[in-house]
């Protein structure tokens, strides 16, 4: 037994006075290993006439375009550190997520209609500190059409996602989603495998969410080649009675486009990040149902639709601004944070991973207050 | 779209100057030296995973004492009160201590990671990068 109190009485010996010195001199650090970022982003899809105007809709709808608006954010909560008996770090993080989206499809031939998305929810990532990252994201949103009088509707998206980094050269990730993104409401397996690092040049396929190549240039800026599906399912005002029954107000307007372009994303400051990229619009997809209709259908789906239509492929452009906010811990080379940073980047805000450090290359141009933390006046 | 470009130049002339280029050279330097510990040390994958948590910890700790040493100082650089100055001199002297305690609690942490060797070898490429930094401020100078 006294051998067992003697090493207790050691253990405490030796890590009170560090802790106690140090909490003296009442030095806030930061609690969390995620910033507060907010990314807003501006998206334009050329409008292009309907090909086939066959159907009676098509040719009172004459052509589609989009122009999409949405802010983004996340911001931590909780943040748990602890080390675990393997004298592993473990950590666990609570967020809180937001989205806002105004979405304007652009048909020619009726009103102009505006698609408000709004939603609130909570994240956690849970942090093994060996190789497995455990990651749940709720976040139930409405979704109203501000342009016409119509009624708000509730639905809710989630991802559960186990990412397993093997090395810092490749992760893969299992999980299952329900993303609204490809234009329906299942609940999509999440597939994903990473090669190369990510701070390096990495080759990402993150189904059903997207498939990229990201090359940093420098560490500023990064490149990325990707193909990335893009859609909604949001609540249309039948003010155009687009639906035949006039009675009902509102019927749900689906649609889903596959992104395929470049990005480059500019790293300006370490509080602010831009990124813009262009691309092909293709296997566009626009639908139009009535959730009365098909409920009183009971063998139906609940996505019969009244009105489906393919369109042209078309050019995009898209624009973001990803503002980050505060300090946190340092995190280098800490692989399973910039797994969760990635992660973040690839369910949330499409932030271009700017938490994840990229390597400097030169040593030169350093003045002597970028080194003062690290120097004293007797080594000059 | 007008007015998101409007939106977004507000933010951008809100945002930008808040890091002054001092500050984004530090990281820059952190960066960098994380990079060259990185290749000195030959870390495993095990090592790894339980090194680089405790080791950015030990750095937040000892930056956080000597920038908040550093600030204190800055705000009372006029004219000392005998007060001002016994506070000073204790901040200065508990500041050292902090600083010695938090060196050797994270070293003992770090030696059971990855070995006496390798913690050797931590110190010395520590020791090496800033040299490194200081002689190419030099030559800048000259």
């Amino acid at each position: 037994m006294l051998p067992v109190c003697k090493g207790i009485f050691l253990l405490l010996g030796f890590q009170l006075p560090a802790q106690s010195s140090f909490d003296s001199l009442k030095i806030k650090l930061p609690k969390h290993y995620f910033n507060t970022v907010i990314a807003v982003d501006a998206y334009r899809k050329k409008e292009v006439p309907f090909s086939d105007t066959s159907k009676a809709l098509s040719k009172r709808l004459k052509s589609y375009g989009i122009k999409q608006f949405y802010v983004n954010f996340y911001t931590p909560l909780a943040t748990k550190s602890w080390m675990g008996a393997d004298s592993i770090s473990k950590n666990s993080h609570l967020l809180l997520t937001g989205t806002f989206v105004s979405l304007r499809p652009v048909f020619s031939g009726i009103t102009d209609h505006n698609l408000v998305k709004f939603g609130i929810g909570m994240r956690y990532i849970y942090n093994t500190g060996k190789k497995g990252v455990w990651f749940a994201d709720v976040s139930p949103f409405l979704t109203r059409d501000v342009s016409s009088p119509s009624k708000p509707y509730y639905r809710l998206a989630s991802t559960f996602i186990y990412s397993q980094n093997e090395s810092p050269n490749f992760n893969w990730r299992l999980g299952i989603t329900k993303s609204f993104q490809w234009g329906n409401r299942y609940y999509l397996p999440f597939i994903g495998i990473r090669v190369g690092r990510l701070d390096k040049v990495n080759v990402s396929l993150q189904f059903p969410r997207s498939m990229s190549v990201n090359v940093p240039l420098n560490s500023k800026v990064i490149l990325s080649l990707y193909t990335r599906p893009q859609g909604g399912m949001y609540n249309f005002s039948n003010v155009d009675t687009l639906y035949f029954k006039s009675s009902d107000a509102t019927f749900h307007f689906t649609r889903y486009e596959l992104n395929s372009g470049l990005r480059v994303d500019v790293r300006a400051g370490s509080h602010i990040n831009f990124y813009l990229a262009s691309g092909l619009s293709s296997r566009n997809n626009i639908s139009f149902y009535s959730e009365g209709a098909n409920k009183n259908r009971p063998i139906a789906n609940y996505n019969t639709y009244f009105y489906k239509v393919s369109l042209p492929n078309s050019l995009y452009v898209n624009f973001g601004l990803v503002l980050v906010f505060g300090k946190t811990r340092s995190y280098y080379n800490e692989k399973n944070i910039y797994d969760a940073a990635d992660l973040n980047n690839v369910i949330g805000a499409p932030n271009g991973n700017i938490q994840v450090p990229l390597p400097a290359k030169n040593t030169s141009k350093q003045n002597l207050e970028s080194v003062r933390d690290l120097v004293d006046y007797n080594d000059i | 779209m007008k007015r998101f470009f409007t939106i977004l130049l507000f933010l951008a002339t809100f945002f930008g100057p808040l890091r002054s280029p001092a500050q984004q050279d530090r990281n820059k330097v952190e960066a960098l030296r994380i990079s060259f510990i990185s290749k000195r040390l030959e870390l495993t994958p095990a090592e790894s995973e339980k090194f680089w948590p405790v080791y950015n910890e030990y750095n937040d700790k000892l930056r956080a004492i000597k920038r908040n040493l550093r600030t204190s100082y800055h705000k009372k650089s006029g004219e000392l009160s005998d007060n001002e100055a016994e506070e000073l001199y204790q901040l200065d002297v508990q500041s050292k201590q902090a600083e010695a305690d938090v060196h050797k609690h994270y070293s003992e942490r770090i030696k059971g990671i990855i070995g006496v060797k390798k913690t050797v070898k931590l110190r010395l490429a520590e020791e090496e990068f800033k040299r490194e930094m200081i002689n190419t401020i030099r030559e800048k100078g000259d």
